[in-house]
């Protein structure tokens, strides 16, 4: 039965080229532009090397000082990462680090930017870097405020052309750093990781760093399992609450949390940016796929509807000859299903080469885009969906057409 | 005639109603896209108020103990200055840069064109809330970035021991807050301090300049107010960026050499060196980027859209066949086929813009988009509108061409 309709969808396809046309199009271009929205999102927020241990992991990215005419918000300073998320019950490992910070250095007359980081010795512990050569500074290091760096492999072929780089040295920033291990790029859109050049907090040019509240550091939590995020959760806020407001009177209250990075983002998109939502924001970008959704949908069903009415004939006789509505609505879905499904192929191809174009144009530093188990899923899910909805609409609209009328060939 | 249209149109509304779903939801997405393309296009044929063409920026980043990240205090914005006296840092590293041969001048300022950082400020000023952005420069500052003073004069040595803070505004501003009067010696700062005290000295306008369009050529127009940074007295601060102009041809080299310079001179800070040029090309980016982007979706939908609807009209024809044969073998011409097809086309695409426009002038009135003026508003509605007519009728051209062809002998034979 099935063989059959496939048959019959085949030689219909062909019958009709440019009605096939548009909708492999539609289905294709729609395909191609969610599966890259979603490889984006899957990019930023998705378990990617070298954040293997994520989905154990939690971070503070963020603080708000709030008072009552005054406000400061940003990313928290070493000094108050150091007295308030230390110790956290159920961590097994946290790292204290800055955000990527932009630095300069001259190579014959040349200048070289990158991005610089700085941080703890446990920071190599909890992320899995993949080291290509060399290995990373160690917590002895950052005590000691030895003058080490880890450099990634861009950082490597622009300070020393692709050779061997470890025991070399370079200078960033007025510094000179050590190379003792060179890693994999990493995408800049992980902030946790993302960086060119990483070296130990200590080589900082002043020692300021070690009492501010305020300032450029982020933290990164590495419970024991997932289950107690709650509790560290808790415990953060309620450390928060014991936050010394003496010497910045205009503030009275700490706003902050524990989080992953989706619930991060989640508070800064916030009204206030006090409370992090993530529900809601999955909702938008739900909402938005489906609005986008929305036109293609539509036309699909329309174009749907054309191609029935000019097969009414064909309904005419099959109706006449005893098929029931339900066989006719099943055959049309099946056939609908197969459209969507070769588009989908399509939609694959086309949003490989569009990932590849993004990953090859340096738009966004070190972004590889790559198809995994989890966009294909979702991009199957997608076409399925397009072929189901578009197709039901259309087939209970020729499921109850008259068969004399239809036979006439006289539809309206 | 056209009442006929109409009535052809409804007596098919069943199968009408799915074009015009479609047409409606096509004008949204096409009025979103262009409301920021006319919006950035209008911005852009307005004047910058400056020039950064061999203006380089050096970003000075230091230690400035227990500052806040981001401090947004609405109700006065600045935070007096703590008095810290002349920091003798920063005067070495101005001797310095003043010793290149390369370069023209230098100037300090709180934020340069084209960078992330904005320190803005607002409150009640002859009873209405004003806002703008600040920015606390040196007196070199306005040759430098070759400001156009239209009134007034830009704040100098003159004012070092005045009892009051010298400021310049620009023309938008003064606009705003004296109207049609001269804003020349007004005071522009309100009674109080943010904590209640009563302020000790106020802010006078001694000039007004054109503009100062910081964020660049697409950004919206805004107030700004240029305040004297006097870095060699008491009340002077450390300025975040020091710009300078160089001789044009100047070299990317150089920046190595004040590099060095400056490293060798403030050994705890960092400096960003980069011409203006670049950081603009980048900055722009930002707005760029994402327009291009929706752009290139919208137009791929309207291209899908346009053949979608143009096989459905297809179709329809070919269902009409003896409907139009009937007209022709009546007498009607190829052209008044024509306009019958394209006419009932426009029927269909008015209702579906129509219930577009509606969800659109929700926007205004909910103040959704408040920061869009009411001329880009209209512009960009009747760009629209008519960029859906003129696809639908494209859409139709082919299909009534083909009715036009019907010949009324087979027409009335079909079957």
């Amino acid at each position: 039965m099935l063989r059959n309709y496939i048959k019959i969808a085949y030689k219909v396809f062909l019958r009709r080229k440019f009605f096939t046309f548009i909708s492999l199009f539609a289905i294709s271009f729609t395909l191609i532009v969610l599966m890259v929205a979603a490889a984006f999102l899957d990019h930023t927020f998705g378990p990617l090397a070298p954040e293997t241990k994520q989905e154990r992991s939690l971070g503070i990215y963020h603080l708000l000082f709030r008072g009552e005419r005054a406000e400061s918000n940003g990313p928290p300073g070493y000094g108050f990462l150091d007295r308030f998320a230390r110790n956290l019950p159920n961590v097994e490992k946290e790292s204290f680090f800055t955000e990527p910070g932009s630095v300069y250095s001259y190579k014959n007359g040349e200048k070289i930017h990158s991005y610089l980081k700085r941080t703890d010795g446990q920071f190599w512990e909890i992320l899995e870097f993949n080291f290509l050569e060399g290995g990373p500074y160690t917590p002895d290091d950052e005590k000691n405020g030895n003058f080490v760096a880890v450099i990634n492999e861009a950082t490597r072929s622009k300070f020393f052309g692709g050779g061997p780089a470890v025991g070399q040295t370079l200078e960033a920033d007025g510094q000179r750093f050590r190379v003792v291990g060179v890693v994999s790029n990493v995408p800049m859109f992980r902030i946790t990781p993302f960086s060119d050049i990483w070296v130990p907090i200590s080589t900082m040019k002043t020692t300021a760093y070690r009492s501010q509240m305020r300032g450029r550091f982020m933290a990164l939590l590495l419970a024991k399992s997932s289950a107690d995020f709650a509790q560290i959760k808790e415990e953060y806020k309620s450390r928060l609450s014991q936050v010394d407001f003496s010497r910045e009177p205009e503030f009275t209250t700490a706003i902050g949390d524990a989080e992953t990075f989706f619930e991060f983002v989640s508070r800064i998109l916030s009204p206030r940016q006090d409370s992090s939502n993530p529900g809601s924001l999955l909702a938008v970008i739900i909402a938005f796929m489906i609005l986008f959704m929305l036109l293609p949908t539509v036309n699909l069903i329309n174009i749907n509807v054309s191609r029935i009415m000019e097969r009414a004939s064909e309904i005419g006789v099959r109706k006449a000859f005893g098929a029931s509505s339900w066989t006719l609505v099943g055959q049309f879905v099946v056939e609908n299903v197969l459209l969507t499904l070769a588009g989908g192929v399509i939609g694959f191809l086309g949003s490989y080469l569009v990932l590849e174009a993004f990953s090859q144009s340096g738009l966004i530093p070190y972004a590889e885009f790559h198809f995994n188990y989890r966009i294909f899923i979702y991009g199957l899910a997608l076409a399925l969906f397009f072929g189901l909805f578009s197709g039901v609409y259309p087939a209970w609209k020729m499921s109850r057409l008259n068969p004399i009328e239809a036979l006439k060939g006289g539809v309206r | 005639m056209i009442k006929h249209l109409f009535k052809i149109v409804w007596n098919r509304k069943r199968a009408n109603f799915l074009i015009i779903v479609e047409i409606f939801f096509s004008f949204l997405v096409l009025f979103s896209v262009a409301v920021f393309a006319v919006y950035y296009t209008d911005n852009y044929r307005r004047p910058l108020g400056y020039s950064y063409d061999n203006v380089w920026n050096i970003e000075i980043e230091r230690d400035r103990g227990q500052t806040s990240v981001q401090t947004s205090n609405v109700d006065d914005g600045k935070t007096p200055p703590a008095a810290q006296g002349p920091n003798p840092t920063i005067s070495q590293l101005f001797y310095a840069l003043r010793g290149f041969d390369e370069i023209e001048s230098v100037a300090g300022a709180g934020t340069v064109p084209y960078s992330h950082s904005t320190s803005s400020s607002g409150y009640e000023l002859n009873g209405a809330l004003v806002y703008f952005q600040v920015n606390r420069v040196t007196d070199s500052f306005k040759d430098l970035m070759r400001l156009e003073l239209v009134e007034g004069r830009w704040f100098g040595k003159e004012d070092a021991g005045a009892n009051y803070n010298p400021v310049v505004i620009n023309q938008r501003l003064a606009r705003e807050v004296f109207g049609g009067e001269s804003p020349l010696g007004k005071k522009i700062s309100p009674d109080t301090e943010f904590d209640g005290r009563p302020r000790s000295r106020e802010d006078r306008v001694v000039g007004v300049i054109t503009d100062f369009r910081k964020d660049g050529e697409y950004a919206g127009l805004g107030n700004y107010v240029f305040e004297r940074n006097d870095i060699e007295s008491s009340t002077g601060e450390v300025p975040n960026n020091i710009v300078i102009r160089v001789r044009p041809g100047t070299r990317a080299e150089f920046q190595e050499r004040i590099n060095n310079r400056l490293q060798a001179i403030a050994k705890d800070w960092s400096f960003e060196i980069e011409p203006l040029s670049d950081m603009r090309e980048s900055f722009l980016r930002i707005y760029v980027a994402p327009i291009v982007a929706g752009g290139t979706v919208a137009a791929f939908l309207l291209i899908m859209v346009a053949l979608g609807l143009t096989g459905v009209l297809w179709q329809n024809v070919t269902q009409r066949i003896r409907e139009i044969g009937l007209r022709r073998a009546k007498g009607a011409t190829a052209g008044k086929i024509y306009a019958q097809i394209l006419g009932e086309l426009m029927v269909i695409a008015s209702f579906g813009l129509i219930a577009g426009v509606l969800v659109v002038v929700q926007f205004p009135l909910l103040d959704l988009i408040g920061f869009i003026s009411k001329g880009v508003y209209v512009s960009s509605l009747v760009i629209s509108l008519v960029l859906i007519y003129i696809l639908t009728a494209l859409c139709g051209l082919y299909p009534s061409r083909l009715a036009t062809r019907i010949h009324p002998a087979e027409a009335l034979h079909y079957e």
